[in-house]
Parts: C-alpha cells; sequence; structure tokens
C-alpha cells in the first residue's frame, strides 16, 4: 500500500469505539415535531432528516469519504430500534470485551430526551411485550435467540442495480410506477402510493448528503494550501455531485456511489451485516476495464480507491449490542463480506482482473472489515484458488470459501430462476441470497443440544427446573432408540412452533412500524410491487432458523443409542444420573463418552447418519412453512458466538461435554472429537444434504507446515475441491499454532493485532471472551494429511 | 481384516484420489511377506481403478513378484547395499534375490523408484554408488530416492531393550547428501532427496 493508505488504515486501527448519541438525540428532535404523514413517508422524512443535520465528515488523506457517525468508529444508536437503559451505557463503556466509549454528553441526551420518548415506543419494547409465555420461557432458557430485538432485518446483499441507474432514474422509475397504481381495483394501492413518495423522499436525502460532502470538499479545498489536495478534493467535489443522483461514469465514482448506498443503509436502519456490494469484482469491472483501455485509470490508482474504501468499512463497527444479542453475536465485526469470483449471469466463469486486484486489497490490508470470500466454481481457474490460499495460510482467517455451483443449486431449489442464482452468493458469515432481489432474514438461533436436554427431561429444563416443553415421557421408559428419537423430534416440533408464531408476530411489527424506503430503493421489485423491504417488496422473501451444536446433538444420540440400547454399557439411571451431577464422581464414563464412543467428524457412519437424521428432523419442521411475505422458511447452519452461549445455558450432554461449555461450532465436528484428520471431517460433513440449507459453516484449524510451500498449497487446494465435489456449501481455515494462542492469552499486550477466524467472520483474538478463546484453542488442529489407517496396510 | 474390509476403507478415500491423483500406498514392515493379502489388495483395488504404490525392500519369491507386477502402479523399491556379503552382514541376506526381482520390474517396464538410504559408513562409499549406477543403467531405472538416515528409531529398540546396531552412526549431513545426490545426477540420474 502507498503511504496515504498506510496513514489512513494506521489512523483506523487507533480510533477506538465510541458511541455517539448525534442520530439518536436529532431523530428524537424530528419525531417530537413531525408524526402527522403515513408511517413510511414519517420514515423517510426522518432520514431525510438525519441527512440533512449530520456532521459531514472529510478526513485528512481520504479519497472516498462519508460517515455514519461524526467521525471514524463513532457508533450511532437506534432507539426506534432499541432504547438502551443508562445501566446500559455504563455496561457498554466498562466492560471488558467489546466496549464503546460512551461520554456525559451523550448519557445526559439518553437521560433527558431519548429515552422519555422512546421507552415502550421501541421496537424491542413491542416485540417482548407481543411475545407469548411459551416463547419467553424458551427465549430465557436459551433454547433459540431473537435477531430482531435490537437489530433489524437487513442481511441481504446489493445487486447491479447502482451501477446502472443513479438515484434520479430510479425516482423516474417510481413515478412510473405511480402512475401505473390501479385506484379502483387494488385496493392497496393508496398504501403503496405513500410506501412509492416514501422511496422519493429517501432519494432525494441521500442525494442530498452527498451534495453536503461536495460543498463541505469545497470548503475545505478553499483553505488548503497543499496543491495536490487541493485538487483532490475539488475532484472528490465532483464526485460527490454526480453520484448517487447519476449512474456512476468511472472507477471512482462506482466506490464512492456505493459508500454513499451504503451509508444511506446503515443510517436508516441498523440492519443486520450492515450491507455489503457482494458480487464486487464483477460490478466493478466494465469500469475498470473502460478505465484502463482509455488510459485514465491505471491498476494502482485503483488499488489506492479500493484500499480508501476498505479503510470505510473498517471505520464503522457494528452498533453496540446489548443482552442475548451481545452473547450470540459479540463482536465489532459488522459482517460486510464481499464475494470474489464465481459465476457470471450467463453461467461462465466468473473471475476477471478486478477478482485480483481485490485479492491484492485484502492481502495488503488484513483488516476485519470488509470480510472476504471466494465463491469457488468448477469453472473457476486453479490460480484464483491458489491466490486466495496464499493470503489463507497467512493465519488472519480470510478469505473464507464458498462451492459456488452448490451455492446456485441451493437457490434453485428455492425457486429462484438461474441468473438470479448466479448473480447471487453469500454474505454475513455463510449465508446464501439472491443479491439485489432478495431479503432473506435470520431470526434466531436454535440450541439442538438443549432441545435433546428438554426431551430427556420430560419438558423441564433441569438448570431452572421449568416446564418449558411438552410432556414427551420419561426417558427412563425408552426401550429403544426411536422411542428416544422421536421425543427430540416432538420437542422440536414444539419449539419451532413457537419461534415461529413469535417470528410472525414480529415480522408484521416491522412491516408496520419500521419500513425501510431507502432500503427498498435497492432492492428489486420493491419499486416495481410498491411494497417495502420489510414487508414482501423483494422479488424473494425468505425466513431462516438457524441450527446451533448439530454434532453436539448428534454426537449425544450416538453415545446414548451406543451405550444404552445397542451395547446396554449404561443404563438410562447411570446414565441420566451421570449427566445430572455434571459427571461428577463418573469422570471414568465421561471418558468413556468423550474417547470410546462414535463421534461425527470421522467418516463413520454410525454416528454420521444420526446427524443426518438431526438435520433432516429440523429441515421438515422449518422448511416450506409460511412466512408472513409471500415467502417461505429455510433452514441454515452456523453459529457466530452463539455456540458459547447457548453452551452456558445447556447441561452435561451425554456425549461427555460438561455442564457449561461451549457447543460446536456451525457444522463442524465436537472440538477434539476429530481424529482421523481432514479428510474424513469434510467427508462427514457432506453428508448431510447442503443443497437443502442455506449456507452452512465447516471450520477447520491448521498448523502453518501444512500450508508451507506449492505443494502444501496443492493439498490444501485438493481438499478444498473435493469437499465441494462431495456438495459441500463452505469452509474457513484458521492457521496459527496452539502455541501462539496460548502466547496471546497469556500476554495480550503483545498479541493484539493477532487475528483469528471465529465463525464466519475474523476477529481480534484478544477482542475475545476467554471462553471462545479456549474454544478455538480446543478445535483439532490438523498437522498433516492423515490417511486413515487402513490406507497404509 | 479382510480385503473387502480394507477396500471399504480405501474408498471413502476415492474422492480425494480424484482430485489428487493419488491412490493407496502399500508399505510396512514388508508387505510381500503377507504375500496373498497383497495379491488380493492389489487386484482388488484394481478392478476400482484405484492406483497403488507398493513399497517393498524386493526380498520375495520372484513369481509372486511376477504375478503382481500388472497391479502395482509404482514400487518404491528399496536397494541398500550393493555388494552381497555386506549385504548379508547388514541384513542378514544376501541381495541375489532382491536384485533378480529389480531386473524382472525393469524389463516389465513397471515404474520404479529406487529408494537408497544412505548410512554413513555403511554404503555412503564410492564403491557402492559406482556399483549402484553400473547396475541401475543399463536396466533404464533413472529415479533415485536418497533417504538421509535418521535416528527415530533407536528410541523404540530402547524401550523394547533390544541391541540397536546403529549404536554410534551419526545422521549424514545436508552437504553429504547433496554430495551423494549430485554425484548421481552427474551420471544421469533424477535424484530426489527424500521422497
Amino acid at each position: 500500500m502507498n503511504e496515504r493508505v498506510a496513514r489512513l488504515r494506521q489512523a483506523s486501527l487507533e480510533a477506538k469505539p465510541r458511541l455517539s448519541i448525534e442520530r439518536a438525540a436529532l431523530l428524537t428532535d424530528f419525531y417530537r415535531s413531525d408524526r402527522t404523514a403515513a408511517v413510511p413517508v414519517l420514515r423517510a422524512r426522518a432520514f431525510q432528516y438525519l441527512l440533512e443535520n449530520q456532521e459531514v465528515y472529510i478526513g485528512k488523506d481520504e479519497l472516498i469519504v462519508g460517515e455514519r457517525g461524526p467521525e471514524p468508529k463513532a457508533v450511532p444508536t437506534f432507539p426506534e430500534l432499541c432504547c438502551h437503559s443508562l445501566d446500559d451505557f455504563i455496561l457498554l463503556n466498562s466492560r471488558d470485551k467489546i466496549p464503546y466509549a460512551v461520554d456525559d454528553h451523550a448519557r445526559q441526551v439518553q437521560k433527558d430526551e431519548v429515552i422519555p420518548y422512546w421507552r415502550g415506543r421501541s421496537m424491542r419494547d413491542l416485540i417482548f411485550a407481543e411475545m407469548t409465555p411459551e416463547w419467553m420461557k424458551a427465549y430465557e432458557a436459551g433454547i433459540f435467540t431473537e435477531f430482531m430485538e435490537q437489530r433489524a432485518p437487513g442481511h441481504t446483499v446489493l445487486g447491479d442495480v447502482i451501477y446502472r441507474k443513479g438515484l434520479l432514474d430510479l425516482k423516474a422509475d417510481i413515478e412510473s410506477a405511480v402512475s401505473r397504481l390501479d385506484f379502483f381495483n387494488d385496493p392497496e394501492a393508496s398504501s403503496k402510493k405513500e410506501e412509492l413518495r416514501a422511496m422519493a423522499i429517501a432519494a432525494d436525502a441521500l442525494i442530498r448528503f452527498a451534495e453536503r460532502h461536495a460543498a463541505k470538499a469545497e470548503e475545505l479545498a478553499s483553505v488548503e494550501t497543499d496543491p495536490g489536495r487541493r485538487a483532490e478534493l475539488h475532484r472528490i467535489a465532483e464526485v460527490c455531485r454526480r453520484v448517487p443522483a447519476h449512474a456512476p461514469r468511472d472507477f471512482w465514482e462506482a466506490l464512492q456511489a456505493y459508500w454513499f448506498t451504503h451509508l444511506g443503509v446503515v443510517t436508516e436502519l441498523n440492519t443486520w451485516d450492515s450491507f455489503c456490494p457482494g458480487r464486487f469484482d464483477q460490478h466493478l469491472y466494465p469500469l475498470y476495464r473502460k478505465g484502463t483501455e482509455e488510459g485514465t485509470l491505471t491498476r494502482e490508482k485503483a488499488k489506492e480507491l479500493l484500499e480508501c474504501l476498505w479503510i470505510k468499512f473498517n471505520n464503522q463497527p457494528a452498533p453496540p449490542k446489548v443482552g442475548v444479542t451481545a452473547e450470540e453475536s459479540g463482536t465489532y465485526t459488522d459482517f460486510a463480506n464481499i464475494n470474489n469470483g464465481g459465476l457470471k449471469r450467463d453461467g461462465s466463469d466468473g473471475v476477471n482482473e478486478v477478482t485480483y486486484l481485490i485479492l491484492d486489497v485484502v492481502d495488503e490490508m488484513r483488516l476485519l472489515q470488509p470480510s472476504s470470500n471466494l465463491q469457488l466454481s468448477r469453472k473457476n481457474p486453479e490460480a484464483f484458488l491458489k491466490r486466495g490460499l496464499e493470503i489463507v495460510r497467512q493465519g488472519w482467517g480470510q478469505p473464507s470459501i464458498f462451492n459456488a455451483d452448490m451455492v446456485v443449486e441451493e437457490l434453485l431449489r428455492q425457486g429462484k430462476t438461474v441468473e438470479d442464482a448466479r448473480s447471487g452468493g453469500t454474505s454475513g458469515c455463510v449465508e446464501t441470497g439472491a443479491f439485489g432481489k432478495e431479503a432473506y432474514i435470520l431470526t434466531g438461533y436454535l440450541n439442538l443440544p438443549k432441545v435433546l436436554e428438554i426431551a430427556l427431561n420430560n419438558g423441564v429444563d433441569p438448570r431452572t427446573g421449568k416446564k418449558i416443553g411438552v410432556e414427551t415421557g420419561e426417558a427412563r421408559a425408552w426401550s429403544s432408540y426411536e422411542q428416544l428419537l422421536a421425543a427430540f423430534r416432538q420437542q422440536l416440533h414444539h419449539f419451532v412452533d413457537v419461534k415461529v408464531r413469535g417470528n410472525n408476530v414480529i415480522e408484521r411489527l416491522y412491516a408496520d412500524h419500521m419500513p425501510a424506503p431507502f432500503l427498498s430503493l435497492l432492492v428489486e421489485d420493491c419499486i416495481a410491487k410498491g411494497k417495502d423491504y420489510n414487508g414482501g417488496g423483494p422479488r424473494y422473501n425468505t425466513t431462516y432458523i438457524m441450527g446451533v451444536a448439530p454434532a453436539t446433538c448428534a454426537d449425544s444420540l450416538a453415545a446414548l443409542k451406543y451405550h444404552v440400547f445397542d451395547h446396554k454399557t449404561l443404563t438410562w439411571d447411570e446414565f441420566l444420573g451421570a449427566l445430572t451431577s455434571n459427571f461428577e464422581d463418573h469422570e471414568k464414563w465421561r471418558l468413556m463418552l468423550r474417547n470410546k464412543t462414535p463421534k461425527f467428524g470421522n467418516d463413520d457412519d454410525y454416528p454420521d447418519a444420526i446427524l443426518v437424521e438431526v438435520f433432516n428432523a429440523l429441515f421438515d419442521e422449518v422448511d416450506g412453512r409460511k412466512n408472513t411475505k409471500g415467502g417461505n422458511y429455510r433452514v441454515n447452519y452456523l453459529s457466530t458466538t452463539c455456540h458459547i452461549y447457548f453452551g452456558s445455558m445447556t447441561g452435561a450432554t451425554p456425549d461427555g461435554r460438561r455442564a457449561g461449555e461451549p457447543l460446536s461450532d456451525g457444522i463442524s465436528p465436537v472440538q477434539g472429537a476429530d481424529r482421523h484428520g481432514p479428510t474424513a471431517v469434510v467427508k462427514s460433513a457432506a453428508k448431510m444434504d447442503h443443497a437443502r440449507t442455506g449456507g452452512t459453516l465447516l471450520n477447520q484449524k491448521f498448523t502453518p507446515q501444512v500450508l508451507q510451500g506449492e505443494g502444501g498449497l496443492d493439498k490444501v487446494a485438493q481438499l478444498i475441491r473435493s469437499y465441494f465435489r462431495l456438495g459441500g456449501h463452505h469452509i474457513q481455515f484458521n492457521v496459527i499454532t496452539t502455541a501462539t494462542l496460548r502466547a496471546a492469552q497469556a500476554d495480550p499486550e503483545k498479541y493484539r493485532d493477532l487475528i483469528v477466524r471465529v465463525a464466519g467472520y475474523s476477529d481480534y483474538f484478544c477482542d475475545l471472551s476467554r471462553a471462545l478463546q479456549d474454544e478455538i484453542i480446543a478445535r483439532t488442529a490438523h498437522e498433516a494429511f492423515a490417511l486413515p489407517p487402513a490406507a497404509s496396510v | 481384516m479382510t480385503v473387502p474390509d480394507v477396500l471399504a476403507e480405501v474408498v471413502k478415500d476415492e474422492v480425494f484420489f480424484d482430485e489428487s491423483g493419488g491412490g493407496i500406498t502399500i508399505s510396512g514392515g514388508e508387505p510381500l511377506m503377507q504375500a496373498s493379502f497383497v495379491e488380493s489388495l492389489l487386484a482388488a483395488c484394481r478392478s476400482r481403478r484405484i492406483r497403488t504404490v507398493l513399497e517393498t525392500c524386493g526380498f520375495a519369491d520372484p513369481d509372486l513378484v511376477g504375478r503382481i507386477t500388472e497391479n502395482v502402479d509404482l514400487f518404491l523399491y528399496d536397494l541398500k547395499l550393493m555388494d552381497r556379503e555386506r549385504h548379508q552382514h547388514f541384513t542378514g541376506v544376501r541381495n541375489d534375490l532382491i536384485l533378480q526381482n529389480l531386473r524382472m520390474l525393469a524389463e516389465r517396464r513397471r515404474a520404479v523408484i529406487v529408494r537408497v538410504p544412505i548410512i554413513p559408513g555403511v554404503n555412503d562409499d564410492d564403491a557402492n554408488l559406482d556399483a549402484l549406477s553400473g547396475f541401475l543403467s543399463p536396466l533404464g531405472l533413472r529415479d533415485i530416492d536418497l533417504l538421509p538416515y535418521h535416528r527415530i528409531g533407536s528410541d523404540k529398540y530402547h524401550r523394547l531393550r533390544l541391541p540397536y546396531q546403529m549404536e554410534g552412526v551419526d545422521p549424514p549431513s545436508t552437504e553429504q547428501m547433496e554430495t551423494i545426490a549430485a554425484h548421481l545426477r552427474g551420471r544421469g540420474f533424477r535424484v530426489r532427496i527424500g521422497g
């Protein structure tokens, strides 16, 4: 990177996250003075008010401009979603991990202005007030989490619209949609008109925000003494007057257009996974090619501009989370995840020069945000995979690697067109989506081992003694594995029912109270339908429930089947007694359960078949249920940091795990249970039908020696290609020695910059909770490609 | 374990063989000590189109070696010493059978990598290396892996309270290995150290 980028990068790394009260104060001002219009229009006016009055920031050295707070790493709050208490502010300011500095001014404003207005009106308050007692009991027991209690549905990724159309073009589309409204036959025509009006206001608001940046750049230029910088500021002003009002004409304008769009989305609402340009190499390639052919752009200049944009992503930690949301997603990372490679719309190889350029940027920048991934298709060249693995082997967890062909298959199964599927990809951690056309909303994690625990206790949560499930009978009376499995399925059915009922209420609350007119501009077919992003406007509307710890659950069922029914090593009384006592005085049995019992992850059909049963049980419960927006429910498998939280809520499990310890992450084997090398892990992981999910997450840990040299890269490349041939969705690697991780635990100050792969994202090791640090250390590190023993006779 | 048991384990890795061009390596001990098992396993692998490598010291019945040759894609063939008496002294057997079998493989144009463990003071002398290249060249065997002697096994001998005959032998230095490799390369061999 050049000196400018190095300075910007350093400044971004050194800036500490702090809470900015500006947005909350402005929003409260607005709502106090203007409450007369229809909800979507009111939301659009609030958005306009924010963008008209927020401080505009243009930093030294910057080429791409705009922040969502008054300065880098100043993070706004969203009291309309979650109205923080003063205690929340104290906690945010003082907590050991993922703190946000909160100053006295912010506390004062929160106390005097924000809380008096928003308490009882925030979505969080509305949601909890509407939930049934069954829902509250399951939520409090750690059966599931609720994504929408502090952040808004987002989980979406931009398609190619902003590179084809400026906001003025979209306004013309809105006008034409309004002119097509049939007020005599369509009972929804009036509400559609309000929604479209709101979208037009939101478009104007962002254009105005860009103009304010142009004015600020000119103002700075007028006092700038350095002629080089003065020229840059004039160029910035020129760019901001052009985009996002009009479609970008060159590479610089394209990046700035994206960034203003991003800021619009994350200012309007606190969307999950912030926002993301998705298939950036595809979108940027035409303008990159035009610029380099005309001689107006060099590769170096394009790289510098991209790196300036990368800084912008890194300047934006996720808005502060509290409570269960902080437990399930304990990170500053905000899950923008750039897709590289994959397929073009016509099905041909999508790798281009910008793909390699972006990978160079990822390699040089080494930042948490944006995250990056390879969409690896069988049509992509090996050089693309190898370039990615060269970055992987440096050990900071990026890029992760996805099976682009499987992603297409998943989307096709859900009913997307083949073109929409190919121009989709993955976002957040591993979530599959039709970019620019789909709202695919993650609603909460589901604790599969806890569901089993409830089944083993006839509906009672042994941690609290409260009855939270249904009565499925005393385990002691079950004389076959099938009875056990039936009880598990019955509890699962109950909890999925409870979760879906809650989700459907929450979906309507968002549709009615929290439309997102700006985001709706960007996602097809909201304009054409005259409907909001949160109200079924997108072409596709999918609702997800995320299964957590299928491996802990399957290993537990396998242990019960193996020891109680098949081999009769333990009686029900002995087994349940050992679980109740958390293996107190039963260490021998615990070790037998850990070490002498079939485990998922070893290409052993005994536990692997049980994992498939668990997988099918959840699929059958969830997939195809209708949501309230004309779409369907689907499942996916990721856990972010939720397997730690769920572990803390779950007692001893039959696989020999002690109470409170972390559960397995993603679809990875239980930590340390995979003992036949990475080939056996991917064979086991491929036995579930990934095509029937919207994403799965597989973690692998290697010591650095494995990836040494060209030979090491070849082997890992072959492992990945093999997993994908078998139908795997995603794989990611931590390449780091256990000794390094332990050293970092002992002396965090020395290892502040140590980045590791956590779930579908990377994070600073020292920012992780102790439990999560231990969990990552416990993941099996493969030191070599051990062949299964029988292969060397 | 039966041959079908082993084959069932092997085919679990078929997808990786397809990607990497790999297959199975049958090693030992000395696999040809279990001749009929190895013979049927090789035949079973052939029927499934799984590539096979056989690692052997070559001290085996020539009829057996003759029967399995077609089902082995690559031989890793140990050749420790060219002098038959010294071979007898260090290994307990003469090398006639070993050389005879290797000649047969060469005549049948099988793929062979000759593996020579380099043990200082035992077989790293010019006389042995000259005899080696003199034997291999006319047979058209051009691939040699030189394996530097290591002491990893000594601890096991001690634990089993068995006398370790190589006591006092040091592993060859990198320079020594390079010198030997260069010497053989000069005579037209493709030489790798390690392997």
